[in-house]
């Protein structure tokens, strides 16, 4: 039975809304009804859990909403993420579009901004490898080297943690000059990524948060992307295969 | 005749003018180059008395930065209360890695998840169980206070820079503020979630903290603390609104202030503090410290008669990169927008090179004075 594209809008809806209210219930109600009209779980998971915290990100960004509603609005999206993901129909090989190593760096143990931006890769489909928090230097170029991720992703919430970025880049730069390195945190700017040598940070980033949120839309971007390409597969590029 | 440095430090923070802008700080302000001169390891200066208080002594007989402040590290009060710490014994010389909870009173990672539960599952149960054991957790007063873990350490060193420096420097001593402490203690995120949905469990705990930093700054007042700082960094507005602020922060703040009248008392927050910068004169602080973020021309003209404390970035460009003239713009800057005293909006980076710190020495002297 496929779902109207009325019953298909409202469950966006719901999704969405549901995560910027930061109702868990709505969420995972409406990820169930998905679920039952076999609506594609992917669209939920893009056009109706992200697009409700790329809301919830404008509304942090503007004073509307502080740190405690987005981690409610957070928890919110993994109630439908953990329901909606299992049925997302893909080739799991396909669905891995990148690999990231991430983790809070050595003498810093918070973790919210940092757990955020995993959370993001996660709805965009990366696979990634959580370090946790107080990460010795040394780990994050171990586990790239092991795991020969596609980015490395180091957050720091205190200037008295932070220093320990740049000796985390010179030593992955060391190994692989082309590593995709990415820094974010409260004291980190564009200045210092730049000073550092790494490949980026939020545009605008005095808040951790808000750089996590910023991602939001490249990680969807992304997701745009690769939807793309396995509309491409599914349906071949001249479109004359049919869905499974 | 001229004031000393300790005498115009201590009149500026009861509201009176000195003779002079004061050039200091009421948290940490050490140098690396200061405390490597004096044969130690940045690890072993947080535990240790006599180290802690000749590393707070350097930055004052290096560049003549009018106080001496300790502790270093924002352990000392969680570890008291049995929160695990962690000192980085290993770190390389020269290495900065201030200490750390490894263990919070209530710690996600002693959760132990049933067998079999997905991940969705899990993440659910930790977080269900965390807030069981907030609301329930009853916080605990140590026995003997000025003996419990690293208070001592912090008692003594205060000892020894007002017997040794306190006829010239002002000697300060900080902690945490009640809801940024509790962050310390008991795991961030929940207790966030919390102070939205379940803002009285969060309260009670915020009430002991009243409690036992009333009596710990008070200990710090005994052994000879000038004036102690509160610095409530968990309530800025970049994390929560100003709302919470208000309703769940400012009445223990009122509350801690009102019991601290002996010596001059200043509250810090940094992040962006313009939504409450009226609430937080409203606390009974003597004096209010921001960072760089607040407007503080516009604090200025808002709160024509509060003491202000700022706002200089301590860590990062051009403080510790940039060059003097640099350094000398974003002290200026402080002056010009109308700083009681120019202070940083932070603990002082300790890889600032000491051409910066002689350079913001040199901008006071040049633009600090209140002769002209």
């Amino acid at each position: 039975m496929a779902p109207t594209s009325e019953q298909q809008a409202d469950i966006l809806e719901r999704l969405k809304n549901g995560v910027i209210e930061y109702d868990e219930e709505v969420v995972v109600k409406a990820a169930n009804e998905a679920l039952e009209l076999q609506m594609d779980a992917y669209q939920a998971v893009m056009d109706g859990l992200a697009a409700g915290m790329d809301v919830v990100g404008v509304y942090f960004a503007s004073g509307e909403y502080f740190v405690p509603e987005v981690l409610m609005c957070a928890d919110a999206l993994y109630g439908g993420l953990h329901i909606l993901r299992p049925h997302i129909k893909l080739d799991p090989d396909k669905m891995v579009k990148g690999s990231v190593v991430i983790g809070t760096v050595e003498g810093d143990i918070h973790d919210i901004g940092k757990n955020l931006v995993k959370m993001m890769f996660e709805v965009a489909g990366f696979t990634v490898h959580d370090l946790g928090r107080d990460v010795p230097l040394d780990n994050f170029v171990d586990k790239y080297m092991e795991t020969d991720a596609d980015i490395i992703c180091m957050s720091a919430m205190m200037t008295t943690t932070m220093i320990g970025m740049p000796v985390v880049i010179e030593k992955v730069r060391a190994k692989n000059p082309h590593a995709r390195i990415m820094i974010g945190g409260a004291p980190i700017n564009e200045d210092i990524a730049q000073k550092w040598g790494a490949d980026g940070t939020g545009k605008d980033a005095p808040n951790a948060l808000q750089e996590a949120l910023n991602m939001i839309g490249v990680l969807r971007d992304l997701g745009d992307q690769f939807k793309a390409e396995r509309t491409q597969k599914e349906w071949g590029a001249d479109g004359i295969l049919q869905p499974a | 005749m001229p004031n000393n440095s300790r005498e115009t430090v201590l009149n500026v923070l009861r509201g009176q003018k000195g003779d002079h802008v004061p050039n200091f700080s009421g948290m940490g302000s050490i140098t690396l180059g200061g405390i490597q001169d004096l044969g130690y390891r940045f690890n072993e200066i947080h535990g240790d008395a006599r180290k802690m208080a000749n590393s707070a002594a350097s930055t004052h007989r290096l560049f003549g930065f009018e106080s001496a402040i300790v502790p270093f590290d924002m352990g000392v009060v969680a570890e008291s209360l049995g929160a695990g710490m962690k000192y980085y014994d290993k770190a390389d010389l020269g290495q900065i890695i201030y200490p750390t909870m490894t263990r919070k009173l209530v710690d996600r990672s002693t959760v132990t998840v049933p067998d079999g539960a997905s991940e969705a599952d899990a993440k659910t149960f930790v977080m269900k169980e965390i807030e069981r054991q907030i609301t329930e957790y009853e916080l605990k007063m140590p026995a003997d206070i000025a003996s419990t873990g690293r208070i001592p350490v912090v008692l003594e060193a205060i000892r020894i820079l007002k017997r040794e420096l306190g006829d010239e420097v002002a000697v300060g001593s900080w902690t945490l503020g009640p809801f940024t402490e509790l962050g310390q203690v008991m795991d961030l995120e929940v207790l966030l979630k919390m102070s939205a949905k379940k803002p009285e469990a969060v309260n009670r705990h915020l009430k002991f903290m009243v409690e036992y930093l009333d009596k710990v700054l008070n200990l710090h007042i005994d052994s000879g603390a000038d004036f102690v700082t509160v610095r409530e960094m968990g309530a800025t507005s970049s994390i929560m609104s100003p709302r919470m602020f208000k309703s769940l922060v400012l009445p223990n703040l009122q509350e801690l202030f009102g019991r601290l009248k002996r010596v001059p008392t200043v509250l810090h927050i940094c992040g962006d503090t313009n939504p409450i910068i009226e609430l937080m004169a409203q606390t009974g602080a003597s004096a209010l410290s921001v960072d760089q973020m607040n407007r503080l021309n516009e604090t200025r003209a808002k709160l024509s008669n509060v003491v202000l404390l700022g706002n200089y970035k301590p860590f990062g460009a051009p403080f510790c990169d940039g060059t003097p003239e640099e350094v000398e713009a974003i002290i200026k800057q402080s002056l010009d927008q109308g700083a009681d005293g120019v202070w940083p909006g932070c603990d002082i980076w300790p890889q600032v090179p000491p051409e910066n710190m002689q350079a913001m020495i040199a901008a006071m002297k040049k633009h600090g004075s209140n002769s002209h």
